[in-house]
């Protein structure tokens, strides 16, 4: 395929910048003790949009050779998703960049431009799907559940980096937030069965899309699906989470926000491996659906 | 103003390559990389197998999915209806490459500019015909305006029955098969 490892970073990294920054501002909003966490989704956002965005501009060689070209990117809007999404891309940039400085200087923002940063957010985890989704040479991509699945993936990656970089700087930072917790598992279990929906609904499509999708379950891209993708991605996640929530309900907290007293660091262990895992699935993910792509055929 | 298209005939087509390496000297292009792809396909039942060979080059779509998605605007077509790539404008993000049906699009590997077949446009309008009909020793090749009922392209499509490939897609590709 045209598009490799590198746009697969691009859109890996995209969706976990609008994550970030959707978690962060939910986190603000539900919980406005849990600081860490607010502070690291608004400091990751912008970095991670930043490097993603270099890394497309690294992947278009000739317009590495001649930058000023990279203006024309702007120009066949609305047509081109491509340039929809730098629309959305830049704007989102600068809302989450300035939305990051404040949050540095320990100042707030005015509540209508996090909104707008919540929307474009939305937009971006979209747009990393609609710009595959749209090609309609390539079944594979070419599906309304794939822009779903990004956004989900998007979500669950983004509460995975900032909860992860979270816990580095402080350690019960997390393991109180039960309800981020719960939404993530559900993410988990959604981006699950969306995967499979997807896989069969295109894999019925035709002949092209069907040997895409055997391709990722039986064929050459197969031990990395299943392995990589919905073992480490996705069940391993999901069941460690999962047994958390259970037991902290078994704990009977009375407020499952207050920080308890007693437990020293008991989620810090599986909270590494839950976010990690959960990384490395979104960009399998995203590399997956790139390499198993194939060209409708002629006859 | 013309709206040019070719007509291959897949029947006297011989697989000589004599087109794929003529556009390749037109173009300057080096020997792995070419506008002109060959596919073949078995057809009929054993034991009345016959390999149908089909040289497939950019279809100058009249609703040209590549150009629709090419953010820069650097696919265009030009006033008789070839698509073409202004190479001044191109960042190589081959968007275009993943939207051709016809995996057309050729990056060249030197300048990261992505280029396909060009319809010879420089001898077109010399009012000479591309390369690859000049070339072919098995005059598989007519190209011509396919606004003009009386051009020998025109006719010849109506003769020998020729249609584009995969018409279904709604891109109305400009190069009729006879096959
Ligand atoms: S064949 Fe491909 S490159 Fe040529 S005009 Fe159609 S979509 Fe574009
Ligand atoms: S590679 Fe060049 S011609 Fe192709 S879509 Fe990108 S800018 Fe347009």
């Amino acid at each position: 395929m045209a598009w490799g490892a590198i746009i697969s970073w691009y859109l890996f990294l995209a969706g976990v910048s609008a994550g970030a920054y959707l978690t962060a501002t939910y986190v603000g909003k539900k919980f406005p003790f849990a600081q860490t966490i607010r502070k690291t989704g608004y400091f990751l956002a912008p970095p991670l949009l930043a490097v993603g965005t270099l890394l497309l501009v690294f992947d278009a060689e000739a317009g590495l050779k001649h930058p000023l070209r990279f203006i024309y990117l702007l120009k066949n809007f609305p047509t081109s998703m491509m340039t929809d999404g730098t629309y959305i891309i830049s704007i989102f940039l600068i809302l989450n960049t300035y939305q990051g400085v404040m949050e540095y200087l320990g100042k707030s923002v005015n509540r209508w431009i996090t909104r707008l940063g919540v929307i474009f957010a939305i937009g971006t985890a979209a747009y990393t799907g609609l710009l595959i989704g749209v090609v309609k040479s390539i079944p594979l991509w070419n599906t309304s559940i794939l822009p779903v699945l990004f956004i989900v993936s998007a979500l669950s990656t983004g509460i995975a980096a900032t909860v992860l970089v979270s816990t580095f700087f402080n350690r019960q930072a997390c393991y109180n937030l039960l309800t981020v917790k719960k939404i993530h598992v559900s993410l988990i279990g959604i981006e699950l069965l969306l995967i499979f929906i997807m896989l069969y609904i295109t894999g019925s499509a035709n002949e092209v899309a069907y040997q895409s999708v055997m391709s990722l379950l039986v064929g050459e891209y197969s031990s990395l699906f299943w392995i990589g993708l919905i073992v480490v991605g996705l069940v391993i996640p999901f069941l460690i989470e999962g047994i958390e929530i259970y037991q902290h309900g078994l704990a009977t907290k009375p407020k499952y926000h207050e920080i308890s007293a007693t437990s020293s660091n008991p989620s810090f262990v599986p909270t590494l491996i839950t976010e990690s895992t959960v990384l490395i699935g979104g960009f399998i993910l995203r590399y997956l659906v790139l390499a198993a792509a194939m060209t409708i055929t002629l006859f | 103003m013309a709206r040019y298209g070719m007509l291959i005939d897949t029947k006297k087509c011989v697989e000589c390559f004599g087109c794929r390496v003529a556009c390749q000297m037109q173009n300057g292009l080096p020997p792995e990389e070419a506008f002109i792809h060959f596919y073949e396909k078995e057809t009929g039942t054993f034991p009345n197998v016959n390999i149908q060979i089909l040289p497939v080059q950019c279809q100058h779509c009249e609703n040209p999915p590549c150009m629709k998605n090419c953010p820069t605007g650097a696919t265009y077509k030009n006033k008789d209806g070839i698509v073409l790539v202004d190479e001044n404008k191109c960042i190589g993000c081959k968007y275009c490459v993943v939207s051709c049906p016809y995996q057309a699009r050729v990056p060249n590997h030197k300048t990261g500019v992505v280029e396909k077949c060009r319809f010879c446009v420089e001898e077109v309008e010399k009012g000479k015909a591309p390369i690859c009909v000049a070339t072919c020793v098995g005059n598989a090749r007519i190209f011509g305006d396919l606004d003009d009922p009386n051009s020998e392209i025109s006719r010849e499509i109506i003769k020998r029955k020729a249609i584009p490939l995969r018409a279904d897609l709604g891109t109305k590709p400009k190069i009729y098969y006879v096959r």
